[in-house]
Formats: structure tokens, sequence, C-alpha cells
């Protein structure tokens, strides 16, 4: 009814290699670009600029952290530090008077570097030992960040960065930010989606089943590992400079801390390992649920008319949002992102399916 | 399609109301502060007492008649010290009609400085965020009331002169802290002030969270310091103390940040803790006028915002502090230039302070447009078992040196 479908046959290779298998998912997609780029005209700029846009660039890197843990397996704990070396590079590039175009590809690529560098040293070993040689990347990234003025920009060290401009357009109103947001968000989706049907992605997937499994077909996994880690790193250093330049203004040592790692983990996590929509989702609820649950409680308390104390206040949220995270993983260990599938699975045929049994 | 067409144009006529709804203007309003708080991670140690002491004050100004007649509302919210979410909470009160802000925390200040310099809004930054913010002429819209941690080390040092006699050029001042930007931030000072003066200064960094402190009290006793001055906070006051006792050093000779509360002196322990030093801009104790008023109005007959516990801690007279000069500024800007207030009133009303304590609470401040931290004095207080006994009176020294590094690093910012 729904998807018009009786389920998803091929009758040719072509077919097979869509980025969309289903006429109907490729509209839902269409129509929810068009809404994002109509945002800026039904949406009021509160939840444009402090809802809407940190969501879109978190998505955005969360996608590329997807990349490495999601589709070639690799844990990775210092995710942060590498949007912390994309945002720096990228800022002080353009205040040494670059174009802001080419510093964020500078910005890629600088983290890009950085992150396969470790990889080299970690990809030795496996599994949680690379995730802790992940996370001693974080540390080293910290301390560097906390012990080097001239990296960190003196003062408390914060570094403000400079107005961004694109395309000789100087961008300084909420739209303008969200317009970059949604373009750098879309641009990675489109990456993630056509990396799902190319020799790449099942390479990686391969790698990610069994490494050495993989190495037996003649896949590489060494090879692979590296692209995933500065592919995945590339995009956190994008992500990480758009999200200076867009929405904090200045870069702290504290945006890129080792929490921040592992709330971009949690989001891949609580998304669903290897689910580009499931990234969304997951970014949703780990970076604007508590926001909104706190909003929610406080209005709730006023309206109520309970004196409560804003400590408690405080913690009921806090409460709440780790309650929905544990009940949703129980209700699907694969993340929203599968519950999500399915649920689509389920209406894709319906109601027809009902009449076979 | 027609259907569609027409959902949208419901959608987007709701959502022009809305808009319209929030953006008109509104007299007779009270004059908000919004308070967006770590109330549940990192600062949680200090935010509740704040917080509270901001409710207090401002129900007890209400019930006498309010701030030149107009009433005052306090609004609190949580952002759990993700820069993120208080990114959101100064985008959201901003709608509800807030133009002062106070984040107190120092990741989250530093994210919503640039949009509240852009937005021209009032920051209220005491004790928080870069410390160059208190200069006037860069940061309009910053007012971080209160001493600098550069003019808090000046003062420490200023201090420990005082007390070598006079002469500091046989003294030799160890620096304990906590390794990163808050700690950090005192060592070019001190440095400065050392080759100024001649002492002979040692640093000694202690990693977060400070509760391994061992290597560099070690280091201390084969130093044998004159005095350490701390910049440690919570719990590692408590750490240091241990080590002290084991290394030898006195504890008199152990000169604290401002962050140092009765939980601390409780976790040390009231006795163990006799003679440790703490430099600060607030009178602490339950003896001063304000907090007297607070205590006998309200907890007596069980009115307060919270419990009791939390006004017997400095940090609530801190919170005082912090909002009395905040509501004097608003006093003084609705007099000058009359109702309704807004945030270029509320900057010219900051300026306008000039000698003002809070009736003994606090180091008399003088805020101008140059120096938005209001002269930056502090005084030395001794725990002397039960109480802290005030050593020196209010001052800042070494203002030249100080302005000079608060100069050198707001030349760097600039107005996006």
């Amino acid at each position: 009814m729904f998807y018009r479908l009786s389920g998803v046959y091929h009758s040719s290779l072509i077919s097979d290699s869509r980025m969309f298998k289903v006429p109907a998912d490729r509209n839902l997609a269409v129509f929810l670009l068009l809404i994002g780029l109509a945002a800026p005209f039904i949406l009021p700029s509160l939840y444009l600029n402090s809802y809407i846009l940190p969501w879109l660039i978190w998505t955005a890197a969360a996608l590329g952290l997807n990349l490495v843990t999601g589709w070639a397996g690799q844990l990775h704990l210092g995710y942060a530090a590498v949007m912390a070396v994309g945002a720096y590079s990228a800022i002080h590039t353009v205040r040494l008077g670059v174009p802001w175009e080419i510093a964020l590809i500078i910005g890629g690529l600088a983290a890009s570097v950085i992150g396969s560098l470790f990889a080299f040293a970690a990809l030795r070993v496996k599994g949680l030992y690379l995730a802790l040689t992940t996370l001693a990347m974080q540390f080293v990234m910290d301390w560097v960040l906390t012990h080097s003025p001239t990296i960190s920009g003196g003062s408390h060290a914060s570094l403000q960065a400079p107005t961004l401009a694109l395309l000789g357009q100087q961008i300084t109103s909420d739209a303008g930010y969200y317009y970059v947001a949604l373009g750098w968000c879309v641009l990675v989706t489109i990456f993630m989606l056509n990396l799902k049907r190319t020799g790449l992605g099942r390479a990686l997937v391969a790698v990610r089943e069994k490494d050495f499994a993989a190495a037996i077909l003649g896949v590489n996994s060494f090879y692979y590992k590296i692209l995933a880690f500065a592919a995945s790193s590339f995009i956190a250093g994008v992500s990480g400079a758009l999200l200076v330049a867009t929405f904090y203004f200045l870069a702290a040592p504290e945006q890129f801390s080792v929490n921040v790692s592992i709330q971009v983990l949690a989001m891949v996590i609580v998304g669903g390992l290897g689910s580009i929509i499931g990234s969304y989702f997951g970014v949703a609820l780990i970076l604007l649920v508590p926001g909104l649950v706190n909003g929610l409680v406080v209005t709730a308390s006023e309206e109520l008319g309970m004196q409560v104390n804003v400590e408690t206040l405080a913690h009921i949220p806090n409460a709440v949002y780790g309650a929905l995270i544990v009940i949703i993983l129980m209700i699907e260990p694969l993340g929203l992102g599968k519950l999500y599938g399915n649920i689509r699975d389920y209406l894709m045929t319906w109601p027809f399916d009902q009449l076979r049994k | 399609m027609k259907t569609k067409r027409k959902v949208w144009t419901i959608a987007i006529a709701a959502a022009l109301a809305t808009s319209g709804a929030m953006a008109s203007a509104q007299e007779n309003e009270p004059i908000k502060f919004g308070l967006c708080f770590d109330l549940s991670k990192s600062y949680a140690f200090i935010t509740p007492q704040v917080a509270q002491a901001a409710q207090d004050l401002a129900m007890y100004t209400n019930e006498n008649g309010g701030i030149e007649g107009h009433p005052v509302e306090i609004i609190v919210r949580d952002h759990g010290n993700e820069p993120q979410r208080g990114v959101e909470c100064y985008e959201q009160l901003k709608r509800e009609g807030v133009f002062i802000y106070n984040f107190l925390s120092t990741p989250v200040t530093n994210a919503a400085l640039p949009r509240a310099m852009k937005d021209g809004n009032i920051l209220m930054q005491s004790f928080v965020g870069r410390g160059d913010a208190v200069d006037g002429e860069v940061f309009g819209w910053v007012f971080p009331v209160g001493p600098t941690y550069w003019q808090q080390a000046a003062n420490d040092v200023a201090f420990i002169k005082g007390q070598m006699g006079g002469d500091l050029s046989d003294a030799k001042i160890g620096f304990i802290y906590l390794d990163y930007p808050f700690g950090q931030e005192p060592i070019e000072i001190l440095k400065t002030l050392a080759e100024k003066e001649g002492f002979q200064l040692e640093l000694y960094p202690v990693p977060l969270p400070g509760s391994d402190q061992s290597g560099a009290w070690s280091k201390i006793r084969r130093d044998k310091p004159d005095y350490v001055i701390s910049w440690l906070l919570a719990g590692g006051h408590a750490v240091a103390s241990k080590e002290m006792r084991r290394n030898g050093f006195p504890i008199d000779r152990y000169l604290s940040v401002n962050w140092m509360n009765e939980v601390d002196i409780n976790n040390i322990g009231a006795e163990e803790a006799k003679g440790v030093l703490r430099g600060t801009n607030v009178a602490g104790g339950q003896d001063v006028p304000i907090v007297k008023t607070m205590l006998d109005t309200y907890y007596a007959n069980g009115k307060g915002s919270g419990p009791e516990s939390l006004v017997r801690d400095v940090y609530y007279n801190l919170g005082l502090a912090v909002y009395t000069t905040g509501f004097e500024a608003a006093r003084l800007a609705i007099q000058e230039n009359g109702w309704p207030l807004t945030p270029e009133s509320m900057k010219s009303g900051y300026e306008a302070i000039e000698n003002f304590d809070a009736n003994g609470l606090m180091a008399p401040v003088t805020v101008t447009p140059q120096d938005h931290g209001g002269g930056g004095k502090t005084r030395i207080e001794q725990w002397d078992g039960a109480n802290w006994v005030p050593l020196t009176d209010w001052s800042a020294d070494y203002i030249d040196v100080v302005w000079e590094v608060i100069k050198e690093s707001s030349a760097k910012f600039t107005v996006e």
C-alpha cells in the first residue's frame, strides 16, 4: 500500500545496483531533501540554528565514524581528536589568509594524515586493543591542545574562527550557516549511499566480517583499513571545521575532548552500525534528546506548579535519557536504524502479506 | 499535489504565527536573568549554591519592591557542561526575552561568547571563561566582575611579599596546578613577577583530575619553597593536604585559589585544615549582613529556595556577590536611562558601578568602560579551625603588570 511492491526483486544487475532499490525510498529521500531545503522558511530560527544545524553537522561526523566502525569494523575512540585536527588546521589556515574552501580541504587532509598515521600504528592490533590505541590518540591530542598556545590560541585556549566565506560570499545569517551544514551532510550521505554499492564498500564489509577470510579472497585488509581510517578522518576533519565555523565560532579543547569521542561512538551504536538513516536517528537521540527532555521536564514542572529543586530538575532528564538508550538497545540491539528498517520491511508488502497467512 | 500544497501553506502559516508571537516585545515584563548552568556534571560543586543564592536574592528583591519597581525573574536551566546545549539554552532564552546571561562554565561560556558579542547581550562571566574578557574596550558585552586568575595570582605574590618582609629576592615560591588551561593560566604572570621581584618560581603540574599528586609533593619536599600557591579544585585540596602531611610541608604555607569551600575543609578535616590560606574576593561565613538576612527571613521559616546547608557554603556568598552586582547594575541602568531595560542601558548600568561591596559581602568593585573586572581586589583569609579570618584588606597589586598581559591577550580578539 505504501510501497506498492510485493517485495524487492531484481531482474537485472543495473536494478540491483541502484542507490535506492525501492522507488518509495527514493521519493521519501527526495521529499526530505526538499523539506531540508525549505527548512529556513518553515522552521523558527531557534530550531534551525540550535537543533537542526548541529544535528546535521554531527550526523555528517557520525557517518564518518560509521564508515570506520560500522563498515570496516574498527572500533575508534579518538574520533573527536581527529575532528579537532581538522578544525584547528582549517582555522589556522584561514587565519593565514587562505580562502575557506581550500582551508576546509586542508583541514580534512590534515585530519586524514594524522588519523591514518595513528591507524598505521594502531592496525597492528585488533579489537579492544585497537580501541585503546585510538583512545591514546585522543589523550595525546588533548595534551597537545592544552599545552601549545600557538595551536590552541592563547587565553584560556580558545581560538576564534574567522567569518565563514564560501565562493566569495560571506556567510553570516542563520539560513546561510544552515545551508552550509545541509550541503555537507547531504554530500557525506550521498558518499555513504554510494559506498554501499561499490567494490570499496564490499571490501570494507569483508574486512569487518573476518579480515583473514577477506585476505584469502584477495582483499588486502591492511590497505582497506587504512583507507577507511583516512576517509573517515577526512570527513571528521571537515565536519569539525564546519562545526566551529558555523556553530561555535571559536574552537576550544573541551569541544573535542574524550567524552565527545564517546558521544559520537554512542551516536553510531545507538543509531545502528553500518546504517545511514540510523546515524541520523542516533545523532538526534544522543545530541538533541537531553536538551529536549530537559525542556519538557522544566515545562511540566512549571505547568504542574511543582516546587522542584533546580538540581533535582537537572538530574531527572539525565535519568530519562539514560533509560531511553537502555530501552532502545533492549528492544533492538542493532539500533534505531534497524528499528526503522523493521517497520519499513513490515510495511513493504502490507497489507497483502496478511492474505498469505 | 493540491493537498500537499495546502499542507505546506498551513505549515508556513503556523510557523509564521509562532515566530511572530515570539518576536512581539512585551511591556511590563520582569527583568529576566538567564542562568544556563551545569547542574549535573563538572560544575555541580558550585552551581546549586549560586543558583539558590540568585533565587533567594530575587525573592528578597521582589518582596521589597523589585528593582526600581520592576520584578526580577531568575530562569535556571541545565546544560550539563556541553557547549552545544549551552548554545541551545542561549538561543532559547534569547527568544524568551532574556538578555542577561550567566553560564558558569568555561567551555560553555567560551562557546556562547561569540554569539553574545555579536547579538549585543550581557554575558556575566565571573570566575569562568577567558581572563582577558575584563578588557571592556574589546569585550564590550562581557562582565567578568571579580578578579581574573592573573590578578588573583599577582595578589597572592603581593601577600607573600608582605609576609616575607617586603623582599622576595631570596624567596622561593612553588606553584602547584592542574595541568590544563584553568591551572596554566597564572603561569605567565608568575614568571613575569618572578623576573620583576627576583624570586625563584617552581612549577608543579598535576594531571587531571588532581587525585595523583605524590610526584609533585615529593619534589616540593626537596625544593623547600617558602610558599606554595595552589590552583587546584575540589578534591584536589584534600589530596594536597594528605601529601603535605606526608611530606612535612606546613599547611599554613599553602595558599589556595578562590575555589576552596566548606566542603573541601570538611574533607580535609576542620582541625587538620587549620592555617590553610585562601585568596578570595568574597567574604566567607554567615556573619555577612546579607547572608544573615537570608537566613533570618527565609531559612528560619523554611522558606528558602533550597536546603539550608547550601547557604552555609562560601559559594552561596559568591553567588550573592555575582547577583547583587548584576541587580545593582540593573538598578543604575533603570535609574539613569529609564524603563524598559535594554542591553545597552544594562551595559552602561554595569559601567556605572562604583565602589560597590554589597554591604561588606565582597571586595568593593568599580566597573568602568575599560575595566569590566571591577578592579580585581582580593584578600587573603586563613582558616582558624572554625572560621575564615581575613589576614589582609581588600587590595589589588601589580595592576600594570596584569593589564599588560590582559591587553596582549585581548588584542588577538576581534568581533567577526
